[in-house]
């Protein structure tokens, strides 16, 4: 749905972005992660025709954006990071003025502008000036704007940068409904945490170049020879479930605190699902048995530490 | 110590003074005033230069009055954007939370303003000593003419910060301070121009300095008080105007959008979704934006206007109506000062609001937008400048000499119209060239000035050269509404101030197009401006488009 190769903005000697390449298949959910100034909003406002490049290509369901930018718009919904409202207008003329800037007949508006305002819960704000709407309602109303003409592709800057933590739960269950209705999403975001419950794949940035993408769980094999093992058990069984792993050959260093043990395991699947067994054929009573997963704000430490390069 | 140590100070001259811009500004203006000396200065028969004490009166006059109206027009660009530019950059609550005395604040803003303004008249000192070297000119007279120079910088600069404490925007500011700062410049002049020289002294003496120390007193204590006591700035949810409260607690004129002639520029607020077809652009300019930053812009703008069109209308249209053209300058002055209002931020302020992402990103087309851009700048500046063409249209009916010459009232409603044109269309590609207002507001100041009242100080100029002909000079001036509508022939009045029985006219100048053909000022203006203003408007389109629409620079 959404293809960027070889995208570079240079400004004067500065590259902005250098040289990107990625692509988001339909219904995936892209979290564009990256420090401050590593080029996410260069790459959104190219994607949304709001930036010329100095060299690359950039494709949504195969228009180019910048020969064929009407197409594209009509298929995007685009909000930026850092957005105003005009004055003077009330929420539902805002809707309205957007609305027919898409090009919405008169008969589907209302019933739209209704439905909108009911899926961001601003049906109560209608009557109320945008510019006297909080920091957290111009950004739901901002998000309606972005979908009033129903786009299959959402391109979204930071929606919940400046939001407090009500509402960014809040923002983050809008996104997994959104996420329901089958649209593709290109997000970025400071806050990792978020976007580790919905993304389907990620893109790590900094300075310009593309660090790492893919789905999560792939990164996180890329970035790590082996998997971490967690083990708790109960009572006095923990040092025979010492010994069990110690034994193991996927096994190459256990730590045990506290009735947990952790360790770091080489193998395959299978592996796994037979040291799980051993355990329990020896009569060690296991209260809990898994991989830990690396979060995402480690995959990302590590990723712009460069230990992947 | 209020000056030194004045950090506001210190900032602002540091920003100001260092740049290349100052420094091209003055360099700029002292050739021009060296040039302007170099050429009037008259050449004898053997090419020797003349010594002679009319030339110098005449330097000495060109110099001061030209001065003057710099000092008029210069001083609300500094100041005027002084306090609203802290406002607009959201510095203001930072500087008055801060420990700095209200007095302390107003005096950097001040002395910031017209530090540069006084650095500029005082550059004109080597020219002036020149001319009182070729005599004519006694020291006390030069030394007159920078005392009321330096008075009305302080006064125009004081004025101008009193407005820019008052509005929420530079723009806003900008216009009513030139509102109220050009009347009295003219009034100024008048007073100091008599042909007596005791009177002028006086004048200048005893009359000017109490009244502007008078003012400062005033208007120090007024900006002091809002500095100190700072209505609301807004925050979440203060920013909204309600119109129907402000019109509660109005003075004066109250703007109903339900009545004629306020629907004209205002239309009602909708009520229910828009029509199918309706330009959104236009729709949202005209009904929601006009008011947002409230009505007391426009209210100032629409009552001193009219205030001022009494005694103008009494004097040049029923006393001496053969004057009817200098009242229609009044017009003209009036749409150049509050025409760019409308138009020069139009596409400025969607970048500043940080809405021109949102209105990009859309299926508008850039000729769409600018198209309604236009529109709506058009229609209120037009409105608000026909409302003052009533008197005239008064004055031709009551008056059987306008009346027995009604064709020239249809003239001067082209010039008008034909003005409100330009000065739209001139402010919007200003504003599609500029990243800020401001910026765009005094570009296309200057740009009016340039095209509008240049020509007419030329001619002026040149006239007293003695080099060209009438015809010759009234085509330097065809690009002047002013210099179209008194090109219009009116009726000779008699010495009485009634005009003459047998109404004579008097001969027009026509500027030669051919040989044997040739078409007054007027005509010329009325029949260039038209395309002028529509390859203008292509142009701003073609830039709206390169510049934002089609994904340029960061938005």
């Amino acid at each position: 749905m959404i293809e960027v190769s070889n995208f570079t903005k240079r400004y004067g000697d500065f590259v902005a972005v250098d040289d990107l390449s990625f692509s988001i298949g339909k219904g995936e959910i892209f979290g564009f992660i990256g420090p401050n100034g590593a080029g996410k909003s260069t790459t959104i406002r190219f994607l949304a025709t709001l930036l010329r490049p100095t060299s690359g290509e950039g494709r949504v369901a195969g228009h180019s954006v910048t020969e064929d930018p009407m197409s594209v718009r009509r298929l995007i919904g685009f909000m930026p990071d850092d957005f105003g409202v005009y004055d003077g207008m009330k929420v539902w003329e805002f809707l309205d003025f957007f609305a027919v800037a898409y090009e919405i007949p008169r008969k589907a508006r209302r019933k739209i502008i209704g439905e909108v305002l009911e899926l961001l819960d601003l049906t109560h704000k209608k009557e109320d000036y945008v510019n006297g709407l909080s920091k957290g309602m111009k950004q739901r109303l901002c998000l309606a704007k972005t979908l009033i003409h129903d786009p299959p592709v959402l391109i979204l800057d930071e929606p919940a940068s400046g939001l407090d933590p009500r509402a960014r739960l809040e923002m983050k269950a809008l996104l997994i409904e959104l996420k329901k209705m089958g649209k593709t999403i290109l997000i970025s975001s400071h806050i990792l945490s978020e976007l580790a419950d919905f993304c389907t794949s990620i893109g790590i940035i900094e300075r310009g170049r593309l660090l790492a993408a893919g789905s999560i769980a792939d990164i996180q094999r890329q970035i790590r020879s082996h998997r971490v093992l967690k083990v708790r058990v109960l009572g006095e069984e923990t040092e025979r479930a010492v010994a069990i792993l110690q034994d193991d050959p996927s096994i190459s260093r256990l730590e045990s605190f506290d009735h947990t043990l952790t360790a770091e395991f080489t193998g395959e699947d299978q592996d796994m699902a037979r040291l799980l067994g051993q355990l329990l054929g020896s009569g060690v009573s296991v209260q809990s048995f898994g991989e830990e997963p690396l979060s995402l704000e480690e995959v990302f430490m590590m990723i712009t530490k460069g230990i992947v390069n | 110590m209020l000056l030194i140590d004045n950090p506001v100070l210190a900032r602002e001259l540091l920003v100001n003074l260092r740049s290349h811009r100052a420094f091209i500004l003055q360099l700029l203006y002292v050739s021009s005033l060296g040039a302007l000396v170099y050429f009037y200065w008259p050449v004898g028969e053997e090419g020797m230069r003349q010594v002679s004490p009319g030339v110098s009166r005449r330097l000495f006059d060109i110099f001061f009055l030209g001065q003057f109206f710099l000092v008029a027009l210069l001083a609300p660009t500094f100041a005027a954007g002084s306090i609203t530019g802290e406002k607009e950059r959201k510095t203001y609550e930072l500087l008055l939370a801060s420990p700095l005395r209200p007095g302390t604040i107003l005096l950097g803003k001040l002395a910031s303003s017209l530090s540069y303004l006084i650095v500029l008249i005082l550059s004109s000192l080597p020219l002036i000593i020149l001319c009182y070297l070729l005599g004519g000119l006694l020291l006390s007279e030069i030394a007159r003419a920078y005392l009321v120079l330096v008075l009305s910088a302080g006064t125009f600069g004081l004025l101008s910060i009193a407005c820019s404490s008052v509005f929420q925007r530079t723009s806003s500011a900008l216009v009513v301070s030139y509102l109220v700062i050009l009347p009295l410049a003219v009034v100024c002049v008048v007073l100091t121009r008599s042909d007596d020289a005791l009177a002028r002294d006086f004048v200048s003496i005893a009359v000017i300095p109490p009244w502007c120390l008078a003012i400062w007193t005033v208007l120090g204590s007024l900006i002091n008080r809002r500095l100190l006591h700072p209505p609301d700035v807004g925050s979440e949810g203060k920013d909204v105007v309600d119109e129907q409260e402000e019109m509660k607690y109005a003075i004066g004129v109250v703007i109903d959008r339900d009545l004629f002639p306020d629907k004209l520029f205002a239309p009602a607020k909708r009520t229910d979704l828009m029509p199918d077809g309706t330009n959104p652009v236009l729709d949202k300019e005209l009904r929601s934006e006009i008011f947002s930053q409230g009505t007391l812009m426009l209210r100032v703008v629409i009552q001193v206007s009219m205030l001022l069109s009494i005694p103008l209308m009494a004097m040049l249209l029923f006393v001496r109506s053969d004057k009817a053209p200098y009242y229609v300058g009044y017009v003209l002055t009036f749409n150049m000062l509050v025409g760019p209002v409308f138009s020069s931020g139009s596409i400025t302020q969607e970048r500043e609001r940080k809405t021109l992402s949102l209105l990009l990103t859309t299926l508008l087309v850039p000729r769409k937008i600018v198209t309604a851009k236009l529109l709506a700048a058009l229609r209120v500046s037009t409105v608000l400048t026909f409302l003052l063409t009533e008197q005239i249209l008064l004055a031709y009916f009551l008056t059987p000499e306008l009346q027995r010459r009604f064709w020239t009232l249809i003239v001067f409603f082209l010039i008008i119209a034909t003005t409100c044109l330009a000065t739209s269309t001139i402010g919007l590609l200003c504003s599609s060239l500029a990243r800020r207002t401001s910026s765009a507001m005094v570009m296309t100041y200057l740009t009016l000035l340039a095209v509008f009242v240049l020509p007419m100080g030329l001619e002026w100029y040149v006239q007293g050269l003695g080099t060209m002909s009438p015809e010759q000079l009234s085509a330097l001036t065809v690009t002047s509404p002013y210099s179209a509508a008194l090109s219009v022939p009116m009726h000779i009045a008699r010495p009485d101030g009634l005009a003459h029985r047998e109404l004579r006219v008097a001969e027009s100048v026509l500027v030669p197009i051919t040989a044997s053909f040739g078409l007054p000022v007027w005509a010329i203006f009325l029949l260039i401006y038209p395309p002028i203003c529509l390859i203008l408007f292509g142009v701003t389109c073609l830039i709206f488009r390169w510049r934002w629409w089609s994904a340029a620079a960061s938005v």
